[in-house]
């Protein structure tokens, strides 16, 4: 592969394994799939616990887990500059041109974003999660985005709606905003070897369970399903503080024989749960795109869900029964979904899986934006000082005094540290690259363990 | 955006399955964009009478704590004595039964017997405890009491909860928010610090009942009085407002300049600030608003 096409990628966000999540396995699976296509990937995120340090993952992806705090949320503490060095070290070490941010909550991404631009990297921002813009968290929290993505060189969202929301949250042109979707791991979720029997329905929750994931809208309908259809049974796995309400209506009901809560389910068993249902149900008030939707799906089940954000982008209408977040509209749908199962074949449904979503495709897609952000046009401080300028009459004055303080920052360790006195780390990839094949067929067995 | 310029290219859908969507880039940009956007969906029209009208509560409530002010300089300066301010306090305790009497029809026997009662070991414990408020805050400046003072009425009128939303029977509280209490709280260690620089207990046991019959009342009898009659409301408010002008006028001028400006700021350009600013309100909802559950959740 001609080294001018290779990219030299830094990935940063909050959210990084051990922790577990949407954003996490987007991150991994991503890098691991661009690693396959010969880039050189470097994830940076914050240390978690006592994982502190570099540390390789599969397919030789190197993890920098920085030794800072994470204090709210597995969030690291906004302190704006103290995290320059570091990252300034990182980005020269490993001879990065480009950085690529993940997550809004993040602030690690946030301060990543904002020190590459000053040192003059291209910066890619992805989008994973949608935001309101009535409550005061919200409005700050946009403040903070649109300050972010004034100067990112492309953005990408999880789904159209999702663009529709950050394009109005950051006031970015659209045409800089690309829609590339999660996908799943469909060697990882397949279905049941064989058909589950069909005299008895299991419907099968897993969500963490708060009140984003719709836990109360749980409560009310599963007592109502189960009245209505008696052959229905439910799994639900995950905890949280609505598993208190769950457990009241199992014993307000007496359906504790019907109703089967698991607490929190680990990745690697999510399949195992999955592949003993027939519905999937999920029942968020928001989601920007939903992995748990696609590996039921994967794994041959037949889903229903809220018809919120951006779910009924996610499945074609025939493998999906879409309800508005409303406890009888939710029976409705649970009633069609049995009528209709019968004619579901979980093997069928996950060879279309395979089509509709893969990983590579999620890379190719992203090495696109990676090339276009490359082509960005190189600017000095003055032009980005006045891009910050006209976020608004007093966070504009206040962005700019931000990075220019940056900027003088970035100056003095220049001086204080010259660049030539990091030492660069040696490529490893030459090394990869012969057995490329064996590597990475040997990384997929790890990863669907 | 010439979506149907090629026959061969397919229509662009909405989706995230499938890929790339052939003939179309990542960040291609639909017509159908934004079209899911609802702009001000639940803006409220404004009118200035009506804002005006219902700030005449806040005004109102001024003007009653300006009356409190007045009391306590008077007595401060021993300009009322003792008998002048129990009489004040029996008028107003009277009077206050009175409107309650007048303005609800579900006050029976029963409940004004519980009132007495509670009113009286109210003012039992008054009165055995006058004489520890009156040596409370004697080691302390006259001149930091009364900023401290000042400083406590000033959080006590910013929390203030001038719209009775959390009141629903007389005298019955329905969850006071957090700023309810520590307004309340505000008003009643402002009085204590008042009592506390007069002479003979027995003053200090007037001026504490009436502070307290005050705070703790007030809010309910306009309240009452607003629900009976908005017109009652108003002219009652008015009075307040023309006798507690009055009397701070007679007090000081520098005074009496500042409260009318404050008045007049509060009641007429407070509610036309209010609705110039209308204009600018832009409230956006679409598809990625958090949908709102149609059910009470009750933990």
């Amino acid at each position: 592969m001609a080294d001018w096409r290779r990219h030299r990628i830094l990935m940063v966000s909050d959210f990084f394994y051990p922790n577990f999540g949407g954003v996490e396995s987007h991150i991994y699976y991503l890098s691991q799939c661009l690693l396959e296509l010969g880039h050189k990937v470097v994830v940076m995120t914050h240390a978690y616990a006592n994982r502190s340090g570099v540390r390789y993952m599969t397919g030789g992806l190197k993890v920098y887990y920085i030794p800072w705090k994470p204090f709210l949320m597995q969030n690291t503490l906004p302190t704006f500059y103290g995290t320059l060095p570091i990252i300034r070290n990182i980005l020269i070490r490993e001879k990065i041109s480009l950085v690529h941010g993940h997550q809004a909550f993040s602030t690690l991404c946030h301060e990543a974003l904002m020190h590459a631009r000053t040192m003059g990297y291209k910066v890619v921002f992805t989008d994973h999660s949608l935001y309101g813009f009535a409550d005061i968290g919200s409005i700050h929290m946009n403040k903070v985005l649109q300050f972010t993505l004034a100067d990112v060189s492309q953005a990408i969202c999880v789904s159209h709606t999702s663009k529709e929301n950050t394009v109005l949250r950051s006031s970015l042109p659209p045409a800089k905003v690309f829609v590339i979707p999660n996908a799943v791991d469909t060697a990882m979720f397949t279905p049941a070897p064989e058909r589950l029997k069909s005299d008895e329905i299991v419907i099968v929750v897993i969500s963490r369970l708060v009140y984003r994931k719709g836990a109360d809208l749980l409560v009310e309908v599963i007592p109502e399903v189960c009245r209505l259809f008696p052959q229905v049974r439910f799994i639900v796995g995950g905890d949280g503080p609505k598993r208190v309400r769950l457990e009241e209506m199992r014993e307000k009901h007496s359906l504790q024989d019907r109703v089967e809560m698991l607490g929190a389910v680990p990745h690697a068993r999510v399949r195992s749960v999955l592949i003993s249902g027939h519905i999937f149900l999920n029942s968020s008030l928001t989601e920007a795109f939903c992995i748990a939707i696609l590996e039921a799906a994967s794994c041959g089940l037949l889903t229903v869900s809220t018809r919120v954000g951006g779910v009924p982008e996610v499945l074609p209408d025939d493998m999906v029964v879409l309800a508005e977040p409303d406890p009888v509209d939710m029976v409705r749908a649970i009633k069609k979904a049995i009528a209709l199962l019968p004619r579901i074949d979980p093997q069928e449904m996950h060879a279309r899986m395979k089509k509709l979503y893969d990983w590579r495709d999620v890379a190719r897609r992203t090495e696109i934006v990676y090339d276009r952000a490359l082509k960005c046009s190189n600017q000095n401080l003055l032009d980005r000082l006045s891009r910050y300028l006209s976020c608004g009459s007093w966070a504009g004055k206040l962005f700019c005094l931000v990075m220019i303080i940056d900027f003088l920052f970035w100056c003095l360790l220049k001086l204080l540290q010259p660049a030539a006195d990091i030492e660069e780390v040696p490529d490893m990839v030459q090394f990869h690259h012969q057995d490329e094949e064996i590597l990475m067929d040997d990384s997929q067995h790890q990863s669907s363990r | 955006m010439n979506a149907n310029s090629s026959p061969t290219r397919p229509r662009w859908k909405k989706v995230a399955y499938g890929g790339m969507q052939p003939g179309y880039d990542d960040n291609y940009t639909d017509e159908s964009f934004l079209e899911d956007m609802v702009m001000n969906a639940n803006v409220v029209k404004r009118d200035m009478i009506k804002v005006m009208r219902d700030s005449i509560s806040i005004s109102q409530y001024l003007s009653i704590v300006a009356l409190v002010g007045v009391v306590w300089t008077y007595t401060l300066k021993s300009t009322l004595d003792e008998n002048s301010l129990l009489l004040i306090d029996a008028t107003l305790l009277v009077s206050g039964f009175l409107v309650l009497l007048l303005t609800e029809e579900m006050l029976s026997l029963n409940l004004l017997f519980h009132y007495f009662l509670n009113i009286a070991f109210f003012m039992t414990g008054l009165y055995v405890l006058a004489p520890i408020y009156k040596t409370l805050t004697r080691s302390i400046s006259s001149d930091s009491i009364c900023s401290v003072t000042v400083v406590l009425l000033i959080v006590h009128l910013f929390l203030h909860d001038y719209s009775r939303s959390a009141v629903n029977a007389p005298g019955t509280w329905k969850n006071p928010t957090l700023t309810n209490c520590i307004s309340l709280n505000a008003s009643i260690v402002a009085s204590v610090f008042i009592a506390s620089r007069l002479p003979s207990w027995r003053n200090v046991f007037a001026i504490m009942l009436f502070s307290l019959l005050v705070f703790l009342f007030a809010p309910l009898v306009t309240y009452c009085i607003r629900k009976y009659s908005f017109r009652l409301h108003i002219l009652f408010s008015f009075m307040l407002m023309v006798v507690s002008l009055a009397l701070v006028y007679r007090l000081h001028r520098l005074l009496f300049i500042m409260f009318l400006v404050l008045l007049v700021f509060v009641t007429i350009l407070c509610p036309y600030w209010l609705i110039r600013i209308q204009e600018y309100k832009f409230e956006i909802n679409g598809p990625w608003d958090e949908a709102k559950l149609c059910f009470d959740i009750t933990d």
